[in-house]
């Protein structure tokens, strides 16, 4: 089963897709429009693009720290969460999601892609 | 003589450096070390695209034109300010400099 | 609201801190000073208070553009990084803002391993 099907069948997961760090290309599934989608893919685009950039300059100040490279990041708000590693996201309902269990499965899952590309 | 090279001879202007657009320094004059200009370099590229990212965002929720593609970035410190046109970077005197005409300069620079 | 204190006993905490909204760090716990020290978390306090403003930019926008509520205001963000995670939340000054009041206390943020990270944990901490 791949990645983005997994993610879909877990409990609370509203959609998940997947954005290429340099370009507009973008593919998702779930409860969102291909819009709304887009607009996730460019905004989760310049959020990743945003925290490598502060993860190198922490680098420079702070060497061999264990936030650099960063894996991925997360945004909880009162009804849903998006969470982001390497260029997959995730679109969560707070309600029904384990966000832990998700966590866990994507930096398991995603582990392997390269980041050189962001 | 270097095309960014003549930027140097303007009022305030400490540092000067052309980057690759994968933040490479291609070229860099001015009092700084070449590591720390390769580092400048590096910064001036990811700022760039991290301004950039937010100015599509800006655009693509007001719907406004205008924005996008951002021209440049300016931040301005107590005594040294950075700016950035395109694939370039400088460095300037937050007090004295001509802020105005070097943009101008950068401006025409980054086209060639 | 959550304290320094009690954010340290979060599984894996490494360190806890208070922050201003323009970044400063006001306040801290450090577990291990021989692997992050104040002037790490100055920096990743000034960090993640850049990155509690693009979100929020971001939540206001998309429930704007999508009429789809229920990310702002931002509860909590948190990077992922290597090895560390850092979560930190301006909760309590909403809360304060709600009531209308003009002094808002300080943002407050933990550092975790990713390998003992409980986020449902951090979240419920610091929104309680």
């Amino acid at each position: 089963m791949s990645t983005i099907t997994y993610l879909l069948a877990q409990p609370g997961v509203v959609a998940v897709g997947e954005y290429a760090y340099r370009g507009d290309r973008f593919s998702y599934r779930g409860a969102l429009s291909e819009e709304h989608a887009r607009m996730a893919s460019i905004m989760c685009r310049a959020t990743t693009m945003g925290a490598n950039m502060e993860g190198q300059m922490l680098e420079a100040f702070h060497p061999h720290n264990g936030l650099n490279p960063p894996r991925g990041w997360m945004v909880h708000g009162p009804d849903y969460t998006v969470c982001v590693i390497a260029n997959v996201f995730c679109l969560l309902d707070n309600t029904k999601a384990s966000i832990n269990d998700i966590v866990r499965f994507m930096l398991q899952a995603l582990a392997g892609i390269k980041a050189d590309l962001i | 003589m270097s095309m960014i090279k003549r930027l140097l001879a303007l009022d305030g202007v400490n540092v000067v450096c052309h980057f690759r657009d994968d933040g490479y320094l291609l070229e860099g004059y001015g009092l700084m070390s070449h590591d720390n200009m390769a580092r400048l370099a590096r910064f001036a590229h990811d700022y760039r695209r991290m301004t950039q990212g937010n100015a599509d965002q800006l655009a693509m929720f007001t719907g406004m034109r205008g924005w996008t593609p951002p021209r440049g970035w300016i931040v301005r410190g107590a005594t040294q300010s950075i700016c950035g046109v395109g694939n370039l970077v400088c460095i300037m005197d937050s007090i004295g400099a001509p802020l105005n005409e070097i943009l101008l300069e950068l401006h025409e620079i980054s086209h060639w | 609201m959550a304290t320094l204190d009690e954010l340290m006993q979060l599984p894996g905490a490494m360190a806890a801190f208070e922050f201003r909204g323009s970044g400063e760090l006001l306040d801290h716990r450090i577990a291990y000073p021989d692997r992050i020290n104040p002037a790490t978390l100055d920096l990743v306090a000034h960090m993640c208070s850049a990155n509690m403003s693009i979100a929020t930019m971001q939540a206001r926008g998309w429930e704007q553009v999508t009429a789809m509520k229920g990310f702002y205001p931002i509860q909590e963000f948190t990077l992922i990084g290597f090895d560390w995670s850092v979560v930190v939340s301006g909760l309590g000054r909403e809360r304060h803002k709600q009531e209308g009041k003009f002094s808002l206390p300080p943002f407050l943020g933990v550092v975790m391993s990713n390998e003992s990270a409980d986020y449902e944990a951090a979240f419920a901490i610091l929104e309680h």
